[in-house]
């Protein structure tokens, strides 16, 4: 995996996330308290003089890890986060598709309406999957929250000036050009607060988060962020193999994409 | 570390996403899923194994044989750090193709040397856009000598064609290197093939370590755009984005289309006060004097950076437009009117009888702006003499700025 300049992302997401805040008049951002999500909050500490301007929407469907309900109560506190949690209806036996497609989805419509945003800062990055690859950095999504996918707008010299579809919004992708071994130099570097269950426990860490039912860790004595670093160096394993709803059938990611997944 | 961003060009299915696919499998650079993923794709389509499916990952683009939307990868090598950047070779996905080819600096031209293929439409085209978008460097690879018995005599004249198609329209091919390769076989990409004793030259990832493009020169005049405003512990200070040249507090700096003159009382970078800041670096400035909502206007201390209320252009049409039409600078809107010079032919660099413009030509225009606005000839400083324009809002096409016209 290539260690990219931390400096140039940086300033790359700075100038994405301003630009969305001066361009949409109600902004908000999605949290998972993943790293990736984690990080974006750290980056708009910066862009916006150490506060973060727009609300933080969490989803939550009730079945997260103890640990990173206790990670989002600290951070909201430290960082003065005005957190949004929205509950998500789970029903024991869903998962995967289901669960994410429908679940996540309803509830994310349910307080975007709500609250009325127009623009959602989502922290996904072109190297997770071949789909994210195909993202663009400001991109519109229906009233249905579908992701028009074959006709995407232009997006060039700056100019991501596309047009809002009547009863759509937008979504922003400030951390699409980092690589997963970015996001840990950048947590090291910055001293980014991070939820512990990336970290080795009994020979096991979770690379990538998502809820009780579907994650499942890796095997790893990383239990340092120094020894995730080197890991990642040398890995040949996609970062979301732990992830079941990306594996069920084809294009399974293209499908919760164009329904309005993050 | 660096990384080289280089897009690939060239006619639908002449092997552009494959051969991404094939460097990726060849330098080590895809995970054993990605690759897992599509080997069963292929199979379960009933195909030879395609390694552009590593790119095409939409479900469309993998059973239509085609690349709908741009795509990146990153390639390791001997050291060095590339990013491929994956375009659609078919007209109608242009503008998909612009959208990833104009962060490149360098471009592999894909051109398959496969009976009843050769030199097509968009092999020319993409070459005529890739030297509008400004880029610096090129590799011409000929693909499919496989399916030619690896012969020179395919070879040639493809080579002869693009080198003269490249002269006549301003890249000196001399300067070029040009290599046969088989994207599918995995010959020349990274080590030099037997079948291929004819060629003399390096592997085409060899020839690509040569391609290293400049960074942006902290040494030129100040050169910014404001983006916006931020509240500040001092107030309000507008945010800007520093294109070239540096900029430290006490200064004195030009605002403009306005022509007014400021002091920067206060300069923020990455959320802290700060003494100075450099090109590519997003500030915030406290200024000695309000001015209201400058969003879109340039700081800039630089003589080159002119107040246009009129601009000498060459555009390209993605759709035909002439009569009003709406620029974005940097995404900022004017108005325009945009009359017609002289249009030529996209696919052979040569003028053509007509002054009205079609979908895939280019043009010489004048534009007047009806609003004033601060830019540049591209020859100058290209992130201020370029722009993007749109009819209705549609995307309707780019322009450069050839001569400013006052
Ligand atoms: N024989 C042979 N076939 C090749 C070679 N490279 C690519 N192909 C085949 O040509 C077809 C088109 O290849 P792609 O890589 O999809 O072409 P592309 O340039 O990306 O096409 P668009 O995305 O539509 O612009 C595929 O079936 C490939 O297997 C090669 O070196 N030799
Ligand atoms: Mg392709």
């Amino acid at each position: 995996m290539i260690e990219q300049n931390l400096d140039e992302l940086e300033e790359k997401s700075i100038y994405i996330m301003r630009e969305a805040k001066e361009r949409f008049k109600n902004v908000a951002a999605l949290w998972s308290m993943g790293k990736d999500s984690t990080t974006m909050l750290a980056l708009a500490r910066k862009a916006f003089m150490g506060k973060v301007p727009f609300p933080i929407i969490h989803i939550d469907n009730g079945i997260d890890f103890p640990e990173t309900y206790e990670f989002r109560e600290k951070l909201a506190k430290q960082w003065k986060l005005n957190l949004i949690v929205q509950k998500s209806e789970i029903k024991p036996e869903m998962s995967g598709y289901a669960c994410c497609g429908a679940n996540k989805t309803v509830a994310l419509k349910k307080v975007m309406k709500e609250y009325g945003f127009d623009a959602l800062i989502v922290s996904i990055r072109r190297d997770e999957h071949g789909i994210r690859g195909k993202e663009r950095y400001i991109s519109p999504r229906t009233k249905d929250f579908k992701w028009k996918y074959k006709n995407q707008p232009a997006e060039l010299w700056n100019d991501y000036s596309s047009k809002l579809d009547k009863g759509g919004h937008i979504r922003v992708h400030p951390l699409l050009d980092w690589n997963e071994i970015d996001i840990w130099n950048y947590i090291k570097r910055e001293k980014v607060p991070i939820n512990s269950l990336y970290f080795s426990r009994d020979g096991t860490r979770y690379r990538s988060l998502g809820c009780t039912h579907c994650t499942v860790p890796i095997k790893s004595n990383a239990d340092n962020i120094d020894k995730i670093i080197n890991e990642l160096k040398n890995t040949k394993v996609e970062e979301r193999s732990g992830r079941q709803q990306d594996k069920e059938t084809a294009y399974i990611m293209e499908k919760l994409r164009a329904l309005g997944y993050m | 570390m660096h990384i080289e961003q280089i897009t690939m060009l060239g006619h639908k299915d002449h092997g552009k996403s494959t051969l991404i696919g094939s460097l990726l499998m060849s330098t080590g650079s895809a995970t054993e899923e990605r690759i897992d993923d599509a080997r069963n794709t292929s199979k379960r389509l009933g195909r030879q194994f395609e390694p552009a499916y590593i790119l095409d990952a939409f479900s469309e683009e993998r059973e239509g044989g085609l690349t709908i939307d741009t795509a990146r990868a990153q390639v390791k090598y001997k050291g060095k750090a590339f990013e491929f950047i994956d375009v659609p070779g078919h007209e109608e996905l242009i503008k998909n193709m612009l959208s990833g080819a104009s962060y490149a600096n360098t471009a592999v031209l894909v051109v398959s040397a496969a009976r009843g293929e050769g030199i097509m439409p968009q092999t020319k085209r993409h070459l005529f856009l890739a030297k509008m978008l400004g880029i610096e460097h090129f590799v011409i690879a000929i693909n499919k000598m496989d399916a030619v018995q690896y012969s020179q005599d395919a070879y040639e004249p493809l080579r002869n064609e693009i080198a003269a198609y490249l002269d006549s329209i301003g890249v000196h091919s001399q300067r070029v290197n040009f290599v046969p390769i088989s994207a599918y076989s995995f010959d020349n990409l990274v080590s030099k093939s037997k079948n291929m004793q004819w060629y003399r030259g390096k592997a085409l990832m060899d020839l690509l370590l040569t391609c290293h493009s400049k960074n942006v020169a902290e040494d030129m005049a100040l050169r910014a755009i404001v983006q916006g405003t931020v509240e500040t512990e001092s107030g309000m200070a507008y945010t800007a984005k520093i294109l070239s040249g540096k900029i430290e507090t006490g200064s004195t700096v030009r605002i403009l289309p306005l022509g007014k003159r400021v002091v920067v009382k206060s300069l923020y970078v990455k959320g802290k006060k700060a003494k100075n800041a450099k090109a590519e670096e997003n500030i915030a400035i406290g200024v000695s004097q309000d001015m209201g909502n400058i969003r879109g206007s340039i700081i800039s201390n630089s003589a080159q950076t002119k107040v246009a209320k009129a601009i000498s252009t060459m555009l390209f049409f993605v759709k035909p437009v002439s009569g009003a039409a709406e620029l974005r600078f940097n995404g900022n809107k004017t108005n325009g009117t945009i009359t017609v010079d002289r249009i030529i032919d996209t696919t052979t660099g040569s003028p053509k009888s007509t002054q009205k413009p079609k979908a895939l030509d280019a043009g010489e225009c004048i534009i007047r702006l009806n609003g004033k606005v601060a830019v540049e000839e591209f020859s100058s400083f290209r992130g201020l003499g370029r722009f993007v324009f749109y009819k209705n809002d549609e995307f309707a096409g780019i322009g450069v700025i050839e001569k400013v016209l006052g």
